[in-house]
């Protein structure tokens, strides 16, 4: 890695959504050679730092200087045409073009010419496609491949990689690093954003960390620790003077609150637990093995499931999310903008969303919807201006508590969180560990889904954990450790807890 | 959204009273109340089937068969009354008849996943085909469905030659009310109520704002849906009765060209064609404009034609202004908050 | 060409084929080579009008205003003509304002952000108005004879706009399927935000999809005004809705990225031909739009329960993969 002037340098950028800006003054530089790591915390601005290096987002003020030069990079287009590429975190796909024409397509390339240039870079990933199929029939696994090879293909000189190995097996991630070295040896910077420290420990020179929409951290490798890192991301967590939330005491009391029963469909099969009422379940695994997928069809989101599944004792065969919620079972969707919220409406109406029917028999009753609302707000600490703020205006954070006051609404006895702090910042995070505490206090039960490992650690009374469709493994207690679970989410065998 | 939407009823509010003002200016009789509400038996029609066309257009989705259920519940009407059936009955039975082709609209919307546009576009051949088919397949069977005047009479002016009791509707008045806007008044003011203080009417936003959030949420999307088309092709079918009584006549082409008006009033009224915000208000008071508006612009001699070029630059004046304001207001916002870093 | 036979295409040719032989059974004439022609040649200027929509639909847009366009567009041929103005000049005449019509419509939508659909009928409100306004609302007749004629030439039997056309057919059907900037009305539409962070020319292939539905549709207008002889204030009403309804039936679907040109002209064919085979049953026109409607309802929704069905079968095909593969012992 040589130390001659920078590819790219960034000074002073802001970026303002309806108002709220979101990179306030930030500096970034990237040199030749290098593969620098970029972290932050949900909410900090780093998709979107990267999204104006790459032309998708244009900053609101500050400059940029490619290779020396001032630039100013209005579009997607005109960013790859300097040679700067991001491959996204969630791969676009165009479902109905075929595999080959998804990769061509932006290409300025004939087709012999494009046709050895794909051949080189698949045969060194490990790409087993078939080319001609639509690419609809990719998994989401390929479909990101596919976005890698994309950023391949290009001869860029910027190489960005937005969480890239959210998808990947351990091998296929190694498979990347080695690509991404051989290009910073061929004199290409590359940015990769992850949250998963061991990746950036491993694979950067630098790292960088932004911090509520300010660079807080850039700095080489050797001089930092993990610990350094995490503090930089959060630093209120990271002091342990918050204190450890209380251990969960289960009032594991008699009957399951929830009992799911064979459950089976695409993407998992034979799903069968207990949950009890005061407990915190939660459900480890890695991304497609099927956490999502059985929520969805505890719920009644999925037609095709089969299977039983009870609540305190009532048997549902036929459910439908409005079924599930008359008896008490409610599911806080891991998408929370596609399936949970209602952005353009106000605040209050996706809190009561779930429970309309018994805010009266033919009219809506206005004050006792409010009432409600107020409760919520109370509850869970929302910050809003009134009831009425509409909520794609509020941040992730309190966005996700109003999905939970729809949950809540209309007080459930078990309650499904699917991903509940993905996205959102810090205090938030605290705010919602702290109610989960709360309701099972309560004597609700409540699963916990979640990518966050230390989460689910810290959180749950017991946990499944699920690989590729089936749950694998149970532990309890004492016997939930990091190790433990991390290992067992990639499928390896569990053994006898002490 | 909605804080623009309230400011955009009052500003139609405003510019409706503006424009009567200015049309009265121009032609003074325009001034008389009794004439004022006297213009609004010529564009009530609009008003019945823009209204719960609204409700529709507020799930993100849209009824283009309007103006065949128009025609078809017109048509319904007129050889119910030539079969014997007393025609306030038949009027009920066109209203049915309307309702049945909402349902079948619901039906395909709710259950598949065809773009409404597509199917009601289907619909709108299959109702108007149906609606000039009827009175010739009948009376190739034999029954005399053309009325007393016969075949050439028919293609020229409808089934003619309805009661008195009939057409009153019509020409009654309750004061210097005329009963058809009476109507309109009271289906507006029960859309309303339904709309705006009903579950189904917030079931109605949320669908248009985010249909799989409301999938997850436990809304009954399938008989809220239903419910809408059934309202928006009532509507239409009353439009089409009232025509009729104002015609004197029943014909199948009732309907006309009214599909460009009757979406402006829609959106002119602030809903988004995308789902997730409209008011009845709004529809209201753009189509009482749009109505207006056609009248001045006819008492000025201005041709029919020229009429429809206006009403087809209002509509898409209203949604480049719709946009520009918007993007307008983004702007100031990211201003202000770019001016506080200064401070920092 | 298995994947063809499976097409929509194939479906649609298959059923017009029957329908055609059907009739045939009832009333011989139609097989004559001289009516197939006929019902080529009817159906030329919605085939033209459906090609020109397939653009917009493919961009995942809608345009309903083509019929006006075309209306229009016939008025400036009639009335260039009536000036005297030569055959060539006035079809020129005809076919820039049919451009600058759809441009029209692309400006407004690409620039202005306004929602086709809406844009689309202020425009189709306002073209059919214009119409009226340049005649001052009386029909163009007495055109003369050289634009008649046009029609009226044969070769080996066919009419010169039925080959015409099966030109402009075959280049747009080789330059969707090989020229890289018609691919992007097919990226466009099936993700146009995965098209924009392509950097591919999302705005542009946009503009010209309008601009192309626009220009096509003064194609059409020179063909039916040759055809008919004179142009009506009612010329090519409703044929917006019927080219939408003919794209939808040869394959081309309202989401975007999905059909070819060979659809559209299936579907076009299609429609027409079920207008033609009922005169030749002796059905009254008049159920013509019923059946229309009826037709395009049981395409759509037939085409709606097979993918479902599909859709269940892959899901079935793939559980049953992965229990075999897991019984296999899968990975370690």
């Amino acid at each position: 890695m040589a130390d001659q002037s920078p590819l790219l340098e960034l000074r002073d950028v802001w970026k303002v959504f309806s108002g709220v800006p979101v990179l306030k003054g930030v500096a970034f530089d990237l040199r030749p050679g290098e593969i620098q790591a970029l972290l932050g915390g949900n909410g900090s601005g780093k998709s979107t730092l990267m999204k104006i290096i790459a032309g998708a987002y244009r900053m609101d003020a500050g400059e940029m200087r490619f290779m020396g030069a001032p630039v100013r990079v209005e579009s997607p287009g005109a960013a790859q045409r300097l040679g700067i590429y991001m491959v996204p975190q969630e791969p676009h796909v165009f479902p109905h073009l075929s595999v080959r024409e998804n990769l061509s397509l932006g290409l300025d390339l004939d087709p012999e010419a494009f046709q050895k240039k794909l051949a080189a870079v698949l045969g060194q990933l490990d790409f087993e496609v078939n080319l001609e199929e639509p690419a609809a029939f990719l998994s989401i696994a390929q479909q990101q491949l596919l976005e890698i090879v994309r950023g391949l293909l290009r001869d860029a000189r910027v190489l960005i990689f937005d969480e890239p190995t959210s998808a990947l097996t351990f091998r296929e991630a190694e498979q990347l690093f080695d690509q991404m070295r051989r290009l910073a040896g061929q004199g290409i910077g590359i940015v990769f954003i992850s949250h998963r420290l061991g990746e950036v420990m491993e694979v950067a020179h630098r790292v960088s960390v932004l911090r509520d929409g300010v660079m807080v951290l850039q700095a080489p490798k050797e001089r930092l620790t993990p610990h350094d890192l995490v503090r930089a991301m959060l630093p209120g967590t990271a002091e342990e003077g918050e204190g450890p939330l209380e251990a969960g005491g289960t009032c594991r009391g008699g009957r399951p609150v929830l009992e799911v029963r064979g459950l089976s469909s695409e993407a998992f099969r034979e799903a069968s637990f207990d949950l009890y009422p005061g407990e915190v379940l939660g459900i480890a695994g890695l991304v497609g093995s099927g956490r999502t997928e059985l929520a969805e069809a505890i719920v009644g989101l999925d037609p095709h499931a089969r299977g039983q599944v009870r609540v305190a004792g009532t048997p549902l065969p036929h459910r439908s999310p409005a079924i599930c919620q008359r008896h008490g079972l409610v599911y806080v969707p891991e998408d929370r903008h596609a399936h949970g919220i209602f952005l353009d409406l106000p605040s209050l109406h996706t809190m009561t969303a779930g429970i309309l029917p018994r805010l009266g028999r033919f009219l809506l009753a206005s004050a006792k919807e409010r009432r409600i609302g107020e409760r919520f707000v109370d509850l869970l600490n929302i910050k809003l201006q009134g009831l009425d703020q509409i909520a794609g205006t509020l941040s992730g954070g309190n966005q996700q508590k109003v999905v939970l006051a729809k949950a809540l609404a209309g007080e459930p006895r078990v309650v499904i969180l699917d991903e509940p702090t993905r996205g959102i910042d810090a205090s938030a995070r605290r705010d919602v560990y702290r109610l989960i505490r709360r309701l099972t206090a309560q004597g609700l039960g409540v699963i916990l889904i979640s990518s966050e490992l230390e989460e689910v650690v810290e959180l749950a009374d017991r946990v499944l954990v699920m690989y590729r469709g089936r749950i694998t493994g149970e532990l309890e207690g004492d016997a939930i450790t990091l190790e433990r679970v991390t290992e067992a989410s990639f499928g390896m065998a569990l053994e006898a807890a002490p | 959204m909605s804080r623009y939407l309230r400011t955009w009823e009052f500003a139609l509010a405003v510019l409706l009273v503006v424009e009567i003002l200015v049309l009265g200016a121009i032609n003074p009789t325009f001034y008389d109340p009794e004439n004022l509400l006297y213009a609004t038996l010529d564009f009530m029609h609009i008003l019945f089937a823009a209204l719960p066309l609204t409700l529709v257009i507020i799930t993100a989705g849209i009824d283009i068969s309007g103006v065949s259920v128009m025609g078809l519940a017109s048509i319904t009407l007129g050889l119910a009354w030539v079969a014997g059936i007393n025609v306030f009955l038949a009027a009920g039975i066109a209203l049915l008849v309307g309702a049945l082709a909402g349902l079948f609209n619901g039906l395909l919307v709710a259950k598949t996943d065809v773009n409404p546009l597509v199917i009601t576009l289907g619909t709108l051949f299959m109702f108007g085909g149906l609606a000039q088919g009827m009175p010739a397949l009948l009376d190739f069977l034999g029954f005399k469905a053309y009325g007393s005047a016969g075949l050439a009479a028919y293609q020229y002016e409808g089934i003619t030659g309805l009661p008195e009791a009939f057409i009153a509707l019509t020409e009654g008045t309750l004061g210097i009310v005329p009963v058809p806007l009476l109507l309109v008044l009271a289906f507006a003011l029960v859309l309303g109520v339904l709309l705006h203080r009903t579950r189904f009417g917030r079931y109605l936003y949320l669908i248009g704002d985010n249909p799989e959030a409301a999938r997850y949420s436990g809304v009954p999307i399938v008989r809220a849906l239903i419910y809408a088309y059934v309202l928006s092709a009532l509507g239409a079918a009353l439009a089409g009765v009232m025509l009729t009584s104002y015609m004197t006549s029943a014909r199948a082409d009732l309907g006309g060209d009214a599909l460009l008006p009757i979406i402006t009033a829609v959106v002119l009224g602030g809903a988004d064609i995308l789902g997730g915000s409209g008011t009845i208000l709004g529809t209201l008071l753009a189509g009482a404009m749009l109505g207006y508006l056609r009248q001045g612009l006819l008492a000025l001699g201005v041709t029919n034609d020229l009429i429809q070029v206006v009403v087809g630059a209002i509509l898409i004046a209203a949604m480049a202004t719709k946009q520009l304001a918007h993007a307008w207001g983004e702007r100031r916002l990211k201003r202000r908050a770019l001016a506080k870093r200064e401070r920092r | 060409m298995r994947r063809w036979l499976s097409s929509r295409e194939a479906l649609v040719t298959g059923l017009l084929v029957l329908l055609i032989l059907i009739t045939g059974l009832i009333n011989p004439n139609v097989l004559k080579f001289r009516s197939l022609v006929e019902v080529v040649n009817a159906s030329l200027s919605l085939l033209l009008i459906t090609l020109g929509e397939m653009f917009v639909i493919l961009t995942r847009g809608i345009d309903v205003s083509v019929g006006s366009t075309a209306g229009l567009a016939a008025v400036v041929l009639g009335l260039s003509l009536n000036l005297g103005w030569p055959l060539s000049l006035a079809i020129l005449a005809a076919l820039a304002t049919g451009l600058v019509a759809g441009a029209l419509n692309a400006v407004g939508i690409t620039l202005l952000r306004v929602p086709p659909i809406i844009m689309t009928l202020g425009t189709l409100g306002i073209y059919r108005g214009l119409m009226r306004i340049l005649t001052g609302g009386s029909w163009i007749e007495n055109l003369p004879q050289n634009i008649k004629a046009l029609h009226l030439w044969h070769f080996l039997g066919v009419p010169f706009f039925v080959w015409g056309t099966l030109l402009v057919l075959a280049l747009t059907a080789y330059l969707t399927w090989r020229a890289r900037p018609a691919r992007y009305f097919y990226a466009v539409g099936d993700n146009p935000e995965g098209a924009y962070f392509l950097g591919l020319p999302v705005r542009p292939t946009q503009f010209a999809a309008y601009t192309l539905a626009g220009l096509f549709a003064a194609l059409a207008a020179v063909v039916f005004t040759s055809q008919i002889g004179f142009v009506s204030m009612n010329a090519a009403e409703g044929y917006e809705l019927k080219a939408i309804a003919a794209n939808v039936v040869g394959g081309v679907s309202l989401t975007g990225g999905v059909g070819t040109p060979l659809g559209a002209a299936v579907g076009a064919l299609f429609m027409t031909a079920v207008h033609s085979m009922l005169i030749f049953l002796g059905v009254p026109g008049i159920w013509d739009n019923a059946l229309a409607g009826v037709i395009l309802l049981l395409v759509v929704y037939l085409d709606y329960h097979v993918r479902r069905t599909l859709e269940y079968r892959r899901r079935q095909a793939r559980i049953q993969g992965e229990a075999a593969w897991e019984a296999e012992g899968g990975p370690s």
